[in-house]
């Protein structure tokens, strides 16, 4: 027998490939102070939702409603999904880029980030956080983006280690495990800096976990608080889970979309999940709070000062956790707009969770009906074991996590809105953990199905215009001083719309659907628009119609031309 | 260490899942054998995998590691055709490429627990057989669970 030839040492992916390994150090300096005046620097988008209001709303206006009919490609990059990977056909492009003075940061499906030009697309470093096959995911394998600040890049990862990464070369500063992924926990969130801390959020609610919310020092990856947001017994809102009871042990509450943040409160905004099991409320009697709620919590602390719940004792899968967007009236009251899954517009006094308005925001309510003074009857819900009963909105909502966006110009908010129903049948199940924990057979409907933008008037809860799909809006809205908003569809489509009209002025076929959240900035003077694409996610939940839709997972990034 | 059932072993022969070009073209992926990595003294587990002749595979099929960290594995191709391994890691895939009867090393670093696979990228080495795991077990940190009692467990 010869000698075995030398094969060497194995090296690392990317060195067989055109990275170039460092951006430039354009994240030392962003800071808590420049996080929170990041509408004074347009040309950037700081921060998960660009402010910390959650307003998702620039002020750049050199792509606006006369010339965006000759919108552009200037780049597609692609994140190459291959191998065998977790939820190998559930993985979703569900990012918002993070883009700091020519720098974009992106996170991708399968722990990948990137650190691209965002002028050419190039890619300057990647990073690719290994992550279990077996992880338990609900809802694929997705990750909703990164934050960026004291010279690091803040990555949430799906078997819930917070990781931080060295912004100008992607190497691991620190990796703090934050889940426990045999309880069924994960990660998805984009994290949020606040001060010098990380916020972050759990994911787990189809799994029983307990949701929580976590902040960790920024610089050295060290846990500064938890907060639960389903309350042990004895502690403030015990009361709303059953005496003697497990059921707060596995309650739910998870925290997987980002919160917002008002500086002067000192508050962050945190929507909360569907209580577990999702659909069987006779093994959680009462209000089990917090879920399905807005929980307004001290920044410093992590304790919880307020809360207001949406859907009580929820048995209809109607978790809360997507934004609750800051906005002042004209008198100057500090308010929080919040469309919830349970198809009701929540407009709240954000100093104290007071109620100001409540009305329906799509067009098919039947599961129960909440009165204008926020009285909640439910009418429609899976109770007798075996017997199946249909309702709207299905689990999915009446609008999802995709984020919906405020134009002061207008005063309008515009929210991609779902119109999808669905049947659920109660079949009881005991907890184990790390399986499924519904306690229900639930099917979406396949037809009777379609989707609309909304423009509202948070004010008077008018819907001024709506632009109507033939399928359900399944991703965020993004709202420009050009006079736009910009809309992804399920079937690829990137549209342009008037944002005082609902005109449609432009669209883009982008080959795969939508289910991200378009970033808008600017580079040397040229103003751009990202939009991660790739339909995935929990189709079966939001739209089954479209099981069958074209994967994708690229990015691309739209500008008028040069010339 | 490497083990596997015989009774389990037997019936994939016999059925012609373990090889290639009987029932099946390839190898049924996960039929291979089990094999456990070893700790050193300086926490670094270490671990050999080889891909036999005109088998399509890893062996060990499945590689066990008592925990997330360091594993030092060496990779032995004995087969007559070229392979390669692209290995999960912690910042970036590991690649290696194996040319005919060639030995080589990888150093990874995996969290635990749960299974990473990985494979040779080339032609459908990974659907003839070539695509194997590594399993780490353990627990997440106690600073990582939940505050609860106990759960009960599948």
């Amino acid at each position: 027998m010869t000698e075995y030839v030398d094969a060497g040492q194995a090296i690392p992916l990317s060195q067989l490939s055109a990275v170039k390994g460092s951006a430039p150090p354009v994240a030392e300096n962003v800071n808590y102070e420049r996080i929170l005046n990041a509408r004074s620097e347009p040309h950037n988008w700081l921060t998960y939702y660009g402010t910390y209001d959650g307003q998702r709303y620039s002020t750049l206006d050199q792509i606006n409603k006369d010339n965006v009919k000759n919108l552009a490609p200037a780049w597609v990059f692609q994140a190459a999904m291959v191998g065998m990977h977790s939820g190998a056909s559930t993985f979703s492009f569900e990012a918002s880029p993070i883009v700091v003075d020519g720098v974009m940061y992106v996170s991708g499906p399968d722990g990948k980030v990137w650190a691209l030009d965002a002028k050419t697309g190039e890619e300057l470093w990647r990073y690719k956080h290994a992550s279990p096959y077996d992880v338990s995911l609900c809802c694929g394998n997705v990750n909703r983006g990164v934050a960026v600040g004291h010279g690091k890049v803040y990555l949430y990862t799906l078997n819930a280690h917070l990781v931080a990464l060295d912004a100008q070369t992607g190497q691991v500063v620190f990796d703090s495990v934050n889940g426990d992924v045999r309880a069924g926990e994960s990660g998805s969130v984009a994290p949020l800096l606040v001060k010098d801390m990380v916020i972050v959020g759990s994911a787990g609610g189809e799994f029983g976990v307990r949701g929580h919310l976590d902040a960790f020092d920024a610089h050295t990856g060290e846990r500064r608080w938890r907060c639960y947001t389903v309350p042990k017994p004895g502690e403030p809102g015990s009361e709303t889970w059953a005496d003697n009871g497990e059921a707060w042990q596995r309650g739910g509450a998870n925290c997987w979309v980002t919160p917002t943040y008002d500086p002067e409160l000192n508050l962050l905004f945190q929507g909360t999940g569907n209580p577990a099991p999702d659909f069987d409320g006779e093994v959680r009697p009462g209000d089990n709070l917090y879920t399905d709620s807005v929980v307004a919590v001290d920044v410093d602390t992590g304790e919880i000062r307020w809360h207001y719940q949406f859907t009580p004792h929820d048995v209809w899968d109607y978790d809360s956790t997507m934004e609750n967007l800051l906005f002042d009236a004209p008198d100057g009251r500090k308010l929080l707009a919040h469309a919830d899954k349970n198809g009701y517009f929540f407009v709240l006094d954000r100093t104290n969770g007071e109620l100001v308005r409540v009305f329906p925001f799509v067009d098919r309510i039947t599961w129960g009906e909440i009165t204008p003074d926020g009285k909640v009857t439910p009418k429609v819900y899976p109770d007798k074991e075996g017997e199946p009963v249909h309702f709207w909105p299905g689990p999915a909502g009446g609008k999802e996590w995709t984020h919906m966006s405020y134009n002061p110009q207008t005063g309008l908010i515009y929210v991609p809105v779902q119109e999808v129903g669905a049947t659920a049948t109660r079949r009881r199940r005991e907890f184990k953990e790390s399986m499924p924990y519904w306690g229900a057979a639930v099917a979406v409907d396949l037809e009777d199905f379609y989707g609309f933008v909304a423009a509202i008037d948070p004010l008077t809860g008018e819907e001024k215009w709506r632009w109507r799909n033939e399928y359900p809006m399944c991703a965020s809205t993004l709202t420009t001083a050009g006079g736009l908003v910009f809309q992804g569809t399920p079937t690829g489509e990137f549209v342009a719309l008037d944002a005082e009209t609902g005109e449609k002025l432009w669209s883009f076929q982008c080959g795969s659907g939508h289910h991200s959240s378009p970033t808008p900035y600017e580079v040397d003077g040229r103003q751009y628009i990202a939009v991660p694409t790739g339909w995935g996610g929990w189709l079966e939940g939001f739209l089954p119609g479209l099981l069958g839709g074209n994967k994708g997972d690229a990015l691309f990034v739209f500008a008028l031309p040069e010339s | 260490m490497t083990t596997i059932s015989n009774e389990r072993a037997d019936e994939l022969a016999a059925a012609g899942l373990n090889g290639q070009n009987k029932l099946t073209l390839g190898r049924l992926l996960g039929t291979g054998s089990i094999g456990y990595a070893e700790e050193g003294p300086d926490g670094v587990m270490r671990a050999t995998v080889r891909i036999p002749e005109d088998q399509f595979c890893w062996e060990p099929g499945i590689l066990i590691l008592p925990h997330g960290g360091t594993l030092e594995l060496t990779l032995i191709n004995d087969d007559k055709n070229t392979h390669c391994s692209v290995l999960p890691n912690i910042g970036d895939n590991l690649v290696i490429w194996l040319v005919n009867h060639s030995k080589g090393t990888a150093t990874l670093n995996l969290q635990g627990p749960g299974i990473y696979w990985y494979g040779s990228a080339t032609g459908n080495d990974e659907g003839r057989g070539l695509t194997g795991a590594i399993v780490i077990g353990g627990e997440v940190p106690p600073e990582a669970k939940l505050d609860r009692p106990p759960q009960p467990r599948p």
